[in-house]
């Protein structure tokens, strides 16, 4: 067994660290207020490539492994979570799809624009009355000619603001229920595709979260990823990928918090003596650094076996699950360790305790995941 | 052109380092490449992009430099020596040169680009007795490279509070200042890329030199000594005017700052 990053992950780990203390992490309180992220970054993080890590070089991507992907959004995560999942969910919920599930003219064609990141990725699955329940789906689809059209409604479609390359689900006949879902390759700027609206949030306010009115919406039928039927599977399996993202990112605020945490329990003096040296405190400290080494060490397994080829449903709901609880937890904590002063904007940790919820809920609610893990375990 | 560019690989300085019984302990020490290099592999990149030149990386280290050579591969340089033997420990800046000038006479260098300094020892030397040791001219403190030709170069060096251009022949060598650039950060391409690049491994031998060569080392580090802890501060309580006297007096009387 090797616990020890690769020289490759470190050199991915500082890149990634100076170029969010550069220009991410000064900029996250603005982020968060402005409910948008910079233009600049996201050019920026373009430019580094982190809108490709692990996908071959024939495709434009860096063609790192999914652990270098992991690492990415974890270490912006630590400083905005906002960033962190515009990286995530344009990379395992965009261009994951095309690249498992795509032809190689699909592939050729989509994801260069994407991994450069001038076609910002999202996943439009989820309406107002299939959330979990994807079979329930209200978007249906009908031949027409060379084309698809699309009619219906999305909501919670994070990027979606981007108006990039969107992977779109819609069902034949709803009578057959997941049987019938389809996924198609849809680029946002299409006529028919309307914005209806942004949503204000608790937390990750830099990310867009778009409802979309999809009318005849007409889609090519070279856009059709994999076979007609196969939406669900392909919805199933981009969401067991994007686990391991989400779980990187929870990761990231936990340890953006756990680190706040410790400076300022060393800085701040009360009672004659830096808060370090109380034991209430030393203990919150300790809580919190196992939950996050725990958390950390599931989900990198997860990255690692999947690095491998393995089967890793399991662990990838685990890791969600443990890293997206670690994270709500310790940012709870963290504001009680910087008490009055954890609750004002500037000393950041009540916005990654804000960041931190949503990562129990999308990409499946850790509900589902227990329900994924315990089937597993049960078997 | 042929660039030849010198990486060091230097204790990360911005984690906390233990003194005890006069060693550095090692234990949990990381290693980062040498701030100032950085800025010499940038204008390396940069010489590359700009003029077409050839670029190769040395360093002197042991297995720990391979992450600082790694990420200057990533940063666009083309190839890369470790020179690696176990007489090299605690040598001063003129071992670090001869081994140097050793390098540059194997190969075919117009150029050779070093940090001006290193953020680890601070001794500023290497660069400039390199150049004494090859009989090249060389400027020191340079803030700014520009190519004339496939021979000559104007460079521009930071002087006291001027600066100087001067026109400067190949071969030679140049040692940067940490203002001529602001380093590149390696993109994920780069770091891919620098897997497929080829480090190779020279010991002492190879360059024709011995442990006795490095036992001549003409200076010895007899012990390292950690910097003073500051002391508390001082807190003072009153209004304005009662704490800028209290101050001032103690500036005047304690501190002798007038």
């Amino acid at each position: 067994m090797d616990f020890d990053l690769t020289e490759e992950h470190r050199l991915v780990r500082d890149s990634v660290r100076q170029c969010v203390e550069a220009e991410i992490k000064p900029k996250a309180i603005e982020t968060d207020r402005n409910h948008m992220i910079d233009p600049k970054i996201v050019q920026t993080i373009s430019e580094l490539g982190f809108l490709g890590s692990y996908f071959p070089d024939k495709y434009s991507g860096a063609e790192l492994d999914f652990l270098s992907y992991i690492i990415v959004v974890e270490e912006i995560s630590k400083a905005c979570a906002s960033t962190g999942v515009l990286v995530s969910a344009h990379t395992s919920l965009g261009c994951a799809p095309i690249y498992m599930f795509g032809t190689e003219e699909q592939k050729m064609k989509f994801l260069p624009p994407m991994l450069k990141g001038e076609k910002i990725g999202s996943f439009l699955l989820t309406e107002a009355e299939a959330g979990s329940d994807v079979a329930n789906m209200m978007t249906t689809y009908r031949e027409d000619g060379d084309y698809y059209v699309l009619d219906g409604s999305k909501i919670f479609i994070t990027n979606g603001g981007y108006r990039g390359t969107g992977i779109v689900f819609a069902s034949k006949d709803r009578s057959l229920k997941h049987k019938g879902l389809s996924a198609f390759i849809l680029d946002l700027e299409t006529e028919g595709v309307v914005i209806t609206g942004n949503e204000e949030k608790l937390g990750i306010r830099g990310s867009y979260t778009t409802a979309f009115g999809l009318d005849e919406v007409r889609i090519p039928k070279e856009n059709l990823l994999g076979e007609e039927g196969d939406g669900f599977k392909i919805a199933m399996e981009t969401l067991n990928g994007g686990r391991i993202g989400i779980a990187g990112q929870a990761l990231g605020i936990a340890e953006g918090a756990f680190e706040r945490s410790v400076a300022y329990a060393k800085e701040r003096k009360q009672f004659g003596k830096p808060l370090a040296a109380l034991q209430a405190i030393q203990f919150k400290l300790a809580d919190m650094a196992m939950k996050i080494e725990a958390a950390k060490l599931i989900t990198y397994k997860a990255a690692w076996m999947k690095d491998q080829g393995q089967a890793n449903s399991l662990q990838s709901a685990m890791a969600k699950t443990m890293a997206s609880e670690a994270a709500t937890w310790v940012t709870k904590e963290a504001i009680q360790v910087h008490g009055g002063y954890g609750y004002i904007t500037e000393f950041e940790v009540e916005r990654m305790f804000r960041d931190a919820k949503i990562t129990e809920i999308y990409e499946g609610t850790n509900e589902v995941q227990r329900v994924v893990i315990s089937k597993m375990v049960l078997q | 052109m042929n660039i030849l560019v010198t990486v060091k690989n230097v204790v990360d300085v911005e984690l906390n380092i233990q003194v005890k019984n006069g060693a550095i302990v090692q234990d949990g020490l990381q290693y980062v490449m040498n701030a100032w290099d950085e800025n010499a592999v940038e204008a390396t990149v940069v010489l590359k992009e700009d003029q077409g030149a050839s670029t190769e990386l040395v360093c002197i280290g042991d297995g720990t430099a391979t992450v600082a050579i790694r990420k200057a591969f990533a940063m666009g340089i083309e190839g890369g020596l470790l020179i690696e033997d176990e007489a090299i420990k605690n040598v001063d800046s003129a071992s670090y040169a001869k081994i140097l000038q050793k390098v540059y006479e194997q190969g075919d260098y117009d150029l050779v680009i070093t940090g001006k300094q290193s953020q680890d020892t601070d001794s500023g030397q290497t660069g400039i007795l390199l150049a004494e040791f090859l009989g090249l001219p060389c400027v020191s403190n340079v803030v700014t490279i520009e190519a004339i030709d496939d021979k000559n170069l104007k460079v521009t060096r930071q002087a006291d509070g001027n600066k100087e251009v001067i026109a400067l022949q190949l071969p030679a060598v140049i040692t940067v200042n940490d203002s001529i650039n602001e380093p590149r950060l390696p993109a994920l391409r780069g770091i891919m890329q620098a897997k497929k690049k080829k480090i190779k491994n020279l010991d002492l031998s190879d360059l024709g030199l011995s442990a006795d060569d490095m036992a001549a080392s003409k200076t010895k580090v007899l012990e390292y000594q950690a910097p003073q802890s500051r002391g508390a501060g001082q807190k003072f309580e009153g209004d304005a005017a009662e704490i800028t006297s209290q101050v001032v007096n103690l500036l005047a009387t304690e501190a002798k700052v007038f």
